[in-house]
This record gives structure tokens, C-alpha cells and sequence, in this order.
């Protein structure tokens, strides 16, 4: 059998993988600098109750926009399969194959073996939980890059990586496998996201990518016997902080891994443009020798305003068993307000124009603009022109206003403002 | 005779057979795009419906009960 893996020349030594749950995801991703992107299609991947999938005929507009971009792309089939999905998981392969994705990322040996069979790349996931060189040696027959278990240290991480060179293992395609872990994004209570939390209590199974999260809500632990609630400091107890690895990406970068995700493909545009942006910042800083703490730091702050639970280090520093967070949702420092949608675009004087269908719009605002090919753009409102009243201090509800602007927007595009976080929860 | 109502909101499937263990005679799992396929429902707006015997009931409620996306609605008349 013959297999054609060749992979495009990576531009740079370190890869930066962006997660892509809709179009303007995947504009973010590749505005925010990654360099490559991954996604799912309707079913078998872990976010199947997110309604932001790609479809099937998705693929190749996935396809042409990444190799424009020279952009990698891999579609994640990753969920445990059963004799029902074993149709519908061939022909997910084979539209990968045709629609010219590079590759898919996969944990059950059926879809391994399979596109492994009909020659398309294949990199192994997470929830494998690799956790040794002997099972990157095992997959090794079929996969180049494989992600480690997000439980790991990096004093582990690195003896991997070191086996890898040493003992010279290398993939399909004949050079040394790749190893790929996360950077950045939600930690899951369970090991490798193997919990079964979402199936006992809602029927809903996490390993089939229906996870309900009812992990991420409080608890009490209550004593069956005598009826006593244990009082317990921090009542999210099974809700981790988000993992970042930011302030200490010099070490990470140091273990040997080659491939750096962000999770969250169930989160906003401007969560994937401002992470993979910063994170795109700190390798390449790493690289030309700049990189220091403190720009980790700065970093990690400019983070704070998109979506997050409060930041550690997860399992990679090694010291800490666990950290919870302390509220439900997020502890972004700004929150995003609905305003309306996007109208046209004069492109000779760069003037935006929008619907605005609740809220006010003053001078001063900070808006934030997303959509499937216009991906996140951001901006001040300087000056405000409201209907064909001229220019005015607010446009308020059912006003069309325009703006300069110099990037093009379209019918497509939402409109966002962005508040402090607590100007709303006030 | 009095009949029983399903109804099945395709397009949020995430095709994990249960309907099929729960009710045989009544949902197929399409090859075509790995979503469970009502059989003999008529598609109004995403949401496909079919009236059938109430001998079928028990184990139809027992696949609504399953679903967990909750998308499948069995009704009395």
C-alpha cells in the first residue's frame, strides 16, 4: 500500500493550532496568526451539541480558505465509535480525503485504521491519553503528530519527546513523530475528557461529544447518614480553572512538543483572535530570543478580557493537584452586548454602515464586529453618523449608523459592543 | 381509533442510536449523514412527524426519555 503523507512545509519550528467552530472562528484563527486550524462536523466529534459545526459540505470552502491562507486544517472525528457510526464515519473520511483537508485527528482505532487504509493523514487525540513513548511507538505506524494527555508534567512531556529523538521513531510519513499538547483553553475534571458525569445524570455521554457540563455548576457534598452538608471553601468543585501556559511557554517550547493547541471550539471569534494572537506573540518572542516573563504576564492579562474560569498552569508545572474555579462562566473582564448586524461597506471613503436593532451606540464605544468571512475586527467609534441626520453623539434602537472604518464588513457580520464586565452584572 | 403523535427535530441529532434500541420498528439510523431517520415522517420546518399506532407508545416514550438532546416528542390524542 502506498501513502502519500507529505506535509507542507512549516514555516515555522513551532506549530500553532487554533480551534474553528464556525467560519468566523476560522477567520479569527487565521487573523490571530495560527497556523493551522481544527474543526468538526455535525456528529462524532467532542463538541456535537454545539450548534456552530461545519457540515459535510463544508469542506472544501474549508479547504480553499486554509490553503489560500496557508493554513493547515484538520477535521476532529474523534469521539468513541459504535457499529451505527461506522458508515457515516467512512464517508467523513473520504470527504476529507476529496475535499483536500489535511488531515483528521481521531481516537477510536476504527477511524485510525480506516483513514490510515485510504492513505489520509491522521493525528491522534487527546482522549487516547497518551502518557509514554511505548504508545507513541504503538501509533507511530499510523499517525506523525499525536497529542499528549492534558494531565501530564513537563518534566514527562519532555522525557517523550526525548524518546522520540533518541530511539528515532518516526511516522508514516519517515520523519520523527510530532508531539502536540495544549497550550491554552478549558481543563476537563476528567482525565483526557473521559467522564461519564453528562451520561449518569442527563443521558448525554461526553465520550460521544454531548457533554452537558454539569460539572461547571456548584455542588454541595451532603452526608447520606445524618443528613449534614459539607461545608466546602470553593463550591465548584469539579469546575477547573482554564488551562495557560503563557507565563511559562519558554519551558513548554523547552520539552521538544511541536504542535501548541488552543481548546475552544465552542467559544466566540474573539476569544480564538485574541488567544491565538497572543500566544502567536510569545512563540515567535520565543524564538527570536525576546521572550520574557513579563511579556508572558502582559500577556496573560490581555487574555483576561475574552472569554475564561481564571488561569493556571493545569497538570504541567507538576505541583498542583487541581485548582477550581470559583464561579460559573466566565471571568472575562469584558462582555460582549448584541447590537445589530452589518449593512454594506463603502469601500472608497472606508465607511461602515449598520443596523442597529437594540441598544445605544455612543461615541467612545468599543465595537466588535464578527462574521464568517470578515472574521473579528475591532474598533473605537470616533464619530457617528445616524440615519441621514448627520453626525450625532448616539444612534439608538432602529437607527442605521455609520462609521469609519478600515476593514470591509458585510450583510453577514454581527455587531457587538464591549463592556466592562461588571458595568452588566451591575 | 385513537392515534399517537412523534415528532423528531432532525437537524439537532447527534445520532446516538438510542431511539433505534428503544424503538426498532420506528427509527433508522441513516447511513447518509449518521442522524436517526423517523420512519414514515413528513418534514414541516426541521421537525419530522408521523401519527402511528398507540401500540407503538411505550417504547417510544422510552426513546424520547433517552434522547439526550431531547428532541424526540410523543404525544396522546
Amino acid at each position: 500500500m502506498e501513502h502519500k503523507f507529505k506535509k507542507p512545509a512549516t514555516k515555522r519550528p513551532v506549530e500553532l493550532m487554533a480551534p474553528a467552530g464556525g467560519f468566523d472562528s476560522m477567520m479569527a484563527a487565521i487573523q490571530g496568526g495560527a497556523d493551522s486550524i481544527y474543526f468538526g462536523v455535525e456528529q462524532l466529534n467532542m463538541r456535537a451539541r454545539a450548534s456552530m459545526n461545519f457540515t459535510l459540505d463544508d469542506l472544501e470552502e474549508v479547504a480553499r480558505i486554509c490553503n489560500e491562507n496557508g493554513v493547515r486544517s484538520y477535521l476532529t472525528l474523534n469521539t468513541i465509535i459504535y457499529e451505527h457510526d461506522l458508515s457515516i464515519m467512512r464517508r467523513v473520511v473520504d470527504r476529507v480525503k476529496e475535499s483536500g483537508i489535511t488531515a483528521i485527528i481521531a481516537s477510536d482505532q476504527a477511524v485510525i485504521a480506516y483513514a490510515f487504509r485510504v492513505g489520509v493523514e491522521v493525528h491522534i487525540s487527546t482522549q487516547v491519553n497518551i502518557t509514554n513513548a511505548e504508545t507513541v511507538r504503538f501509533y507511530a505506524t499510523f499517525a506523525d503528530v499525536m497529542v499528549l494527555s492534558r494531565e501530564l508534567s513537563m518534566v514527562q512531556m519532555k522525557t517523550i519527546c526525548d524518546t522520540i529523538k533518541n530511539e528515532n521513531i518516526t511516522g508514516p510519513s519517515g520523519e520523527l513523530v510530532e508531539v502536540e499538547v495544549f497550550a491554552h483553553g478549558a481543563l476537563c475534571m476528567a482525565v483526557s475528557g473521559k467522564c461519564y458525569l453528562s451520561l449518569h445524570t442527563q443521558n448525554s455521554s461526553a465520550n460521544r461529544g454531548a457533554c452537558v457540563q454539569n460539572c461547571r455548576r456548584k455542588y454541595k457534598v451532603i452526608d447520606i447518614e445524618d443528613g449534614h452538608e459539607l461545608e466546602i471553601d470553593n463550591e465548584y468543585i469539579m469546575s477547573p480553572e482554564d488551562l495557560c501556559t503563557i507565563d511559562f511557554l519558554d519551558q513548554l517550547l523547552d520539552t521538544g512538543v511541536k504542535v501548541l493547541k488552543i481548546e475552544g471550539r465552542g467559544k466566540g471569534p474573539e476569544y480564538v483572535k485574541t488567544v491565538a494572537q497572543c500566544y502567536r506573540e510569545a512563540i515567535d518572542a520565543y524564538y527570536e530570543g525576546t521572550y520574557s516573563k513579563e511579556l508572558g504576564e502582559q500577556l496573560k492579562e490581555r487574555m483576561t478580557e475574552v472569554y475564561n474560569r481564571g488561569f493556571w498552569g493545569g497538570y504541567y508545572l507538576g505541583q498542583e493537584m487541581g485548582k477550581w474555579t470559583d464561579q460559573h462562566g466566565s471571568k472575562a473582564k469584558t462582555r460582549k452586548v448584541f447590537l445589530g448586524n452589518g449593512r454594506r461597506y463603502f469601500k472608497n471613503i472606508q465607511v461602515a454602515e449598520f443596523q442597529l436593532e437594540t441598544q445605544k451606540v455612543k461615541v467612545g464605544d468599543r465595537l466588535l464586529i464578527t462574521g464568517p468571512t470578515t472574521g473579528v475586527v475591532e474598533t473605537v467609534v470616533e464619530e457617528l453618523h445616524v440615519n441621514d441626520e448627520g453626525k450625532k453623539e448616539m444612534a439608538v434602537k432602529g437607527d442605521t449608523f455609520s462609521i469609519k472604518l478600515d476593514t470591509q464588513i458585510r450583510p453577514s457580520d454581527k455587531l457587538y459592543k464591549l463592556v466592562d464586565a461588571e458595568t452588566v452584572e451591575a | 381509533m385513537s392515534k399517537i403523535t412523534i415528532t423528531h427535530q432532525r437537524n439537532k441529532c447527534i445520532g446516538c442510536n438510542y431511539c433505534v434500541e428503544f424503538a426498532p420498528d420506528r427509527w433508522v439510523m441513516s447511513k447518509r449523514d449518521g442522524k436517526a431517520t423517523l420512519v414514515g415522517g413528513v418534514n414541516k420546518k426541521g421537525f419530522y412527524t408521523t401519527k402511528v399506532s398507540p401500540i407503538e407508545l411505550d417504547e417510544n416514550i422510552k426513546a424520547a426519555e433517552a434522547c439526550p438532546v431531547k428532541i424526540i416528542k410523543v404525544k396522546e390524542f
